[in-house]
């Protein structure tokens, strides 16, 4: 599994609160496949309250990927939404829990952001 | 694109575009198929009997997600002698369905060899509309003993169309065919399901959720009855307002579509068929038009758009913490990033708007509850206005695309390459303010307040804001306001120049509010005036500017939903004559039309072309344009809510006659409007 990863979830366990999921209750969970060997994260929102854990326990919904591509979408280099159109992230029960919580990852570390023309970056 | 003869059904974002036959035979510039998830499911499905195509008699649009047609074997001829009828009658609900009916008029036996070619180059919506499909996936066609699947492969992207029949039928990799023998008056038929799949590595349709409306015929029927039924009734003297409005109802109801993420509710889709999917600001402006008729459609927009709001950087998509999107697609290119549409939030109006159909919203339907819901991202979307968005530093909001490759140069409504000009002709260097949406950033603010004070309990943020309206409106007065001509500039350039044309943004200026008193009736005069008004509407440019082009798409044209927010400005500001003018310009090219209206028609003189000239554009219905007749409505009436009830104010043009709407919506229940024409326009034009 993937540095990256971890961190990511170690962060959102470690803050304990989202509020750009305020309104969102519900079970995620996270299937990792690497050949033979499938890792859990599962992902626990209540209204915007979080707990992780590596359980692999029924969930209101299941995303489906690779550590690799994870791991990019945990550090913004890949797009989530764009993952699941493509097929490379699947997802199985409610497709809204993903669409909410897609919102928390970074965006691209390369991302300049707006730049104001005569004062540089945008505060 | 082409769009001769073209017959369209729909269900959600499945579509047929086919030939009157209810053939399919793409090519680049006739852009027929089956769509769905904006990707072509079929590009062939062609008819034959003994191998000949078939000739159309007659078809029917029975409703807008069903047709049928009346078919006779051979090509066209001024007799035609036929011993055979064939009936197609379609359907598309989730699936598309087709039941072929063959009938022999013959005296004698016959035998006939019945062929369907069908065939898929899954084009991404966007490479039909730009005209190139170049696959960089696998093309494939699997023969099975009771279906063909046809299929395309790109990595794990995999799409596939799966045809079958309810009649056993001998299936190859280019269709399926049936041999058949038929007696005298004997009749035959066949129904084939044709399924669209968007196939997951687990075999598992990722679109769980996005179906719009039931998936069967009669679920859809019912649906419409319904839609109709709940809303208001328009009773019209003359008969063309009240088919205008029912006409604009239906097309309503099939522009609903529902997005992957707010499991069944329904928002409108900007048009049909191309835009079947959720655009920020077509959605917003169509939710502002029909709020009094159909308010449902705005709760759901407010919380599929905040569900979605920006929320880090993404230079790719344009997006920003805080921002609306722009679009959204699910199709092959915004999949491998080659369109940024997954969002995309390049439009810099769609986020302001956001916070005024809020608050326009609660006036209405009195539904504190999602105020609250949504004061999050109403803070948020307010907090773009004053930091992402002003590039320059100086309190406007500004745009200049950060995906210079696939993103939108213009992110105002007129996003046209050539849109934003000095009377010069010449156009402005990045970024740029356009007037417009200036007025929506003023009216997001003032709404604000109100919102924050008496919802969310914040009156220190709500003077903030009233604060920061006032300096804006003065700013703005002063930056904007050319002197000769005496109106608002169509944008600033980041220098501070003024992009000096008279436009039909200036109307907008008037229904935000940002406008000076003292300055609004000199606004009406140029509304009614010779250079933008033409008999039928306003243009988006006056005549006599440098790029002005009677069928400049955003040079010239009149653009009927523009109008509407115009007429709803003047009212706003006390010239209901001249908004009743506008209104009823627009109502009277909308009966050319059968009451629906285009996306635009030439800017033409009334008195030179007497009638309006389409601009040949793709979509249609498309939402603003099937809204304005209803915000029309609203505005000749005086439809307004006032401490709690519905205030009625009608100022009519003589010819309308007596209007009357029955059962509008509200806080206060369901109320009746009547009004009676007395308005003598052809006195106020002397």
């Amino acid at each position: 599994m993937g540095d990256a990863t971890m961190r990511f979830f170690e962060d959102l366990d470690r803050r304990g609160y989202e509020p750009l999921l305020a309104k969102t209750s519900g079970t995620l969970r996270i299937d990792l496949h690497e050949g033979a060997q499938t890792r859990h994260w599962l992902l626990t929102i209540d209204h915007g309250r979080l707990n992780v854990s590596q359980e692999d326990r029924e969930a209101d919904t299941v995303i489906g990927t690779s550590p690799a591509l994870f791991d990019d979408i945990a550090t913004g280099r890949e797009h989530g939404l764009a993952a699941l159109l493509r097929g490379d992230m699947t997802v199985m029960g409610d497709a809204r829990l993903v669409v909410q919580v897609e919102r928390i990852f970074p965006g691209s570390p390369d991302a300049l952001g707006p730049r104001r023309r005569f004062s540089g970056e945008v505060d | 694109m082409g769009q001769s003869n073209t017959i369209r059904i729909l269900d959600g974002n499945t579509f047929v575009v086919c030939e009157d036959t209810g053939d399919i035979e793409a090519t680049p510039s006739e852009p027929t198929g089956l769509f769905s998830i904006d990707t072509r499911f079929l590009s062939t499905w062609v008819l034959t009997v003994n191998g000949e195509r078939l000739n159309s008699l007659s078809f029917d649009d029975l409703q807008y997600f069903e047709s049928r047609f009346f078919l006779v074997p051979g090509v066209a001829t001024h007799y035609i002698d036929a011993k055979l009828s064939i009936i197609r009658e379609r359907a598309v609900g989730g699936s598309f369905r087709e039941q072929i009916t063959i009938l022999n008029h013959d005296e004698k036996p016959v035998d006939l060899e019945i062929r369907m070619d069908a065939a898929s180059d899954f084009a991404d919506l966007f490479q039909v509309k730009d005209e190139i499909v170049n696959k960089k996936g696998e093309i494939y066609s699997e023969v099975e003993a009771d279906r063909l699947r046809l299929g395309y492969r790109r990595g794990n992207f995999v799409r596939e169309t799966v045809i079958s029949s309810s009649v056993p039928a001998r299936y190859d990799s280019k269709g399926l065919a049936y041999t058949i023998h038929l007696e005298p008056n004997e009749q035959w038929n066949t129904a084939i399901e044709v399924g669209t799949h968007a196939v997951g590595p687990a075999g598992r349709d990722l679109r769980i959720g996005l179906r719009s409306h039931g998936t069967e015929r009669l679920a859809l029927q019912h649906d419409l009855e319904k839609w109709i039924a709940d809303a208001p009734k328009v009773n019209s003297e003359h008969g063309r307002v009240a088919s205008t409005y029912r006409r604009s109802l239906i097309d309503l109801a099939a522009l609903r579509f529902s997005p992957l993420s707010l499991g069944g509710a329904t928002l409108p889709a900007a048009g049909l068929p191309w835009f079947m999917t959720m655009f920020g600001r077509d959605s917003i402006l169509t939710c502002l038009q029909t709020l009094p008729f159909t308010p449902q459609l705005s709760k759901t927009t407010l919380r599929i758009l905040a569900a979605l709001q920006g929320s880090r950087f993404d230079d790719f998509r344009d997006e920003d913490p805080g921002r609306i999107l722009h679009e959204m697609r699910y199709g092959e290119t915004a999949a491998f990033e080659e369109q940024p549409h997954s969002p995309y939030y390049g439009s810099v109006d769609a986020t302001p708007l956001f916070v005024v159909l809020l608050d326009e919203y609660e006036r209405w339907s009195g539904d504190v509850a999602l105020v609250k819901e949504l004061e999050q991202e109403s803070r948020a979307a307010l907090r773009w206005i004053d930091t992402y968005a002003d590039l320059v530093g100086n309190g406007y909001i500004w745009y200049e695309r950060r995906n210079t490759d696939t993103g939108l140069e213009n992110q105002c409504w007129k996003d046209s390459w050539d849109s934003i000009s000095y009377s010069d002709g010449t156009l402005p260097p990045f970024p740029r303010a356009t007037c417009e949406v200036q007025g929506y950033a003023y009216d997001a603010k003032v709404r604000g307040a109100r919102l924050a004070r008496e919802f969310w309990g914040d009156p220190e943020f709500a003077d903030q804001l009233e604060r920061e309206a006032a300096e804006l409106k003065q700013r703005f007065n002063q930056d904007f306001w050319v002197t000769d001509g005496e109106y608002y500039a169509l944008a600033l350039d980041p220098t501070g120049r003024q992009c000096d044309v008279l436009s039909s943004n200036i109307g907008h200026l008037l229904w935000s509010g940002i406008v000076d008193h003292e300055r609004a009736e000199k606004l009406a005069q140029h509304l009614v005036g010779p250079r933008l008004f033409t008999g039928w509407g306003v243009r988006t440019l006056a005549e006599g500017e440098a790029r002005y082009n009677p069928i400049g798409y955003h040079n010239g044209t009149i653009w009927p939903f523009d109008n509407s927010f115009i007429a709803w400005g003047l009212r706003r500001y006390g010239f209901a004559e001249e908004a009743a003018t506008i209104a009823s310009g627009i109502l009277d090219a909308a009966t050319y039309f059968d009451g629906r209206l285009p996306e635009a028609f030439g800017g033409y003189p009334r008195e030179l072309t007497k009638f309006p000239v389409e601009y040949p554009t793709a979509c249609s219905p498309q939402a603003w344009s099937t809204g304005t007749p209803l915000l029309l409505l609203r505005t000749m009436l005086g439809l307004e809510p006032h401490e709690g009830h519905l205030a009625v104010e009608p100022r009519l043009p003589m010819g309308m006659g007596r209007i009357e709407v029955l059962d509008i919506p509200g806080r206060w229940g369901r109320v009746d409007a009547f009004a009676r024409g007395r308005i003598d326009l052809e006195k106020l034009s002397d």
